[in-house]
């Protein structure tokens, strides 16, 4: 409809996939730093324990998209396959900030 | 479907190791490396989630219990982690190639491959240092 006006989703998911592939190589290297010398406050790896959470669900949901998608799987398909991900994606992200409820509320 | 798949790995096939080069070697196991993390993330984040959610206590109790009683007393376990070290190095790399193309940076032929091999041994370092630096925390001594 307004599709010449607003950027279409593609284009922000495929943005959003390089941001966060950019984001995650270096809080990878935090993460395995704190996890070697382990030394930062409790609230720093809180917030870096989220952020890790969330970017790495969305880039690697984003990417089985990605790749599904390359397989001629119809309109249909795409939808199902993008509100299946979608799905797994809240589940996940809810199941990870349970996992680090310990971190976050603080110990 | 199976015309298709004969089509692509077939002779003359885009996916036939004879016709594969370098670019499409690594975008072939980008793929791959992204789905196994997938994967590993997933086992990784339930793994800790439930030591910490099992034992009580503050972060480093909890990476304590992870880390003696029967992880890495399984070989297995340790090799599967270095395993997803060097597929971590590998996807994070070859990934910044992507972004770096995307941008406009390296899209010579010539550079392009300079950078492919700059970022392969970078990923190479990367996990020497971890393997050097991390390895007897893990357990491996």
């Amino acid at each position: 409809m307004n599709a010449s006006r607003s950027t279409p989703t593609n284009v922000w998911l495929w943005l959003f996939q390089r941001v966060s592939a950019v984001l995650l190589v270096v809080i990878l290297g935090v993460h395995l730093w704190l996890a070697n010398f382990g030394q930062a406050s409790s609230s720093l790896r809180a917030v870096l324990g989220v952020v890790l959470v969330g970017l790495a669900l969305f880039h690697g949901l984003n990417g089985v998209r990605t790749v599904i998608f390359d397989f001629n799987i119809g309109a249909q398909g795409r939808k199902f396959t993008t509100m299946l991900l979608l799905l797994l994606g809240v589940v996940s992200l809810l199941f990870g900030m349970y996992g680090l409820w310990p971190l976050i509320v603080g110990g | 479907m199976t015309r298709r798949i004969a089509r692509l790995f077939g002779r003359g096939g885009d996916l036939n190791p004879r016709n594969m080069r370098l670019g499409v070697w690594a975008w072939l196991i980008q793929r791959i490396s992204g789905l196994v993390l997938v994967v590993f993330v997933v086992a990784h984040v339930v793994a800790i989630s439930q030591a910490s959610l099992v034992t009580k206590g503050p972060l480093f109790t909890i990476l304590d219990g992870l880390r003696n009683p029967f992880w890495y007393v399984d070989r297995t376990a340790l090799a599967i982690d270095l395993l997803m070290l060097g597929i971590i190095a590998f996807h994070g790399m070859n990934g910044i190639r992507i972004v770096l193309f995307d941008t406009g940076i390296g899209v010579g032929l010539r550079s392009h491959k300079v950078i492919f091999w700059t970022l392969i041994a970078i990923a190479v370092v990367a996990s020497g240092l971890v393997i050097y630096y991390g390895l007897p925390m893990l357990g491996g001594t």
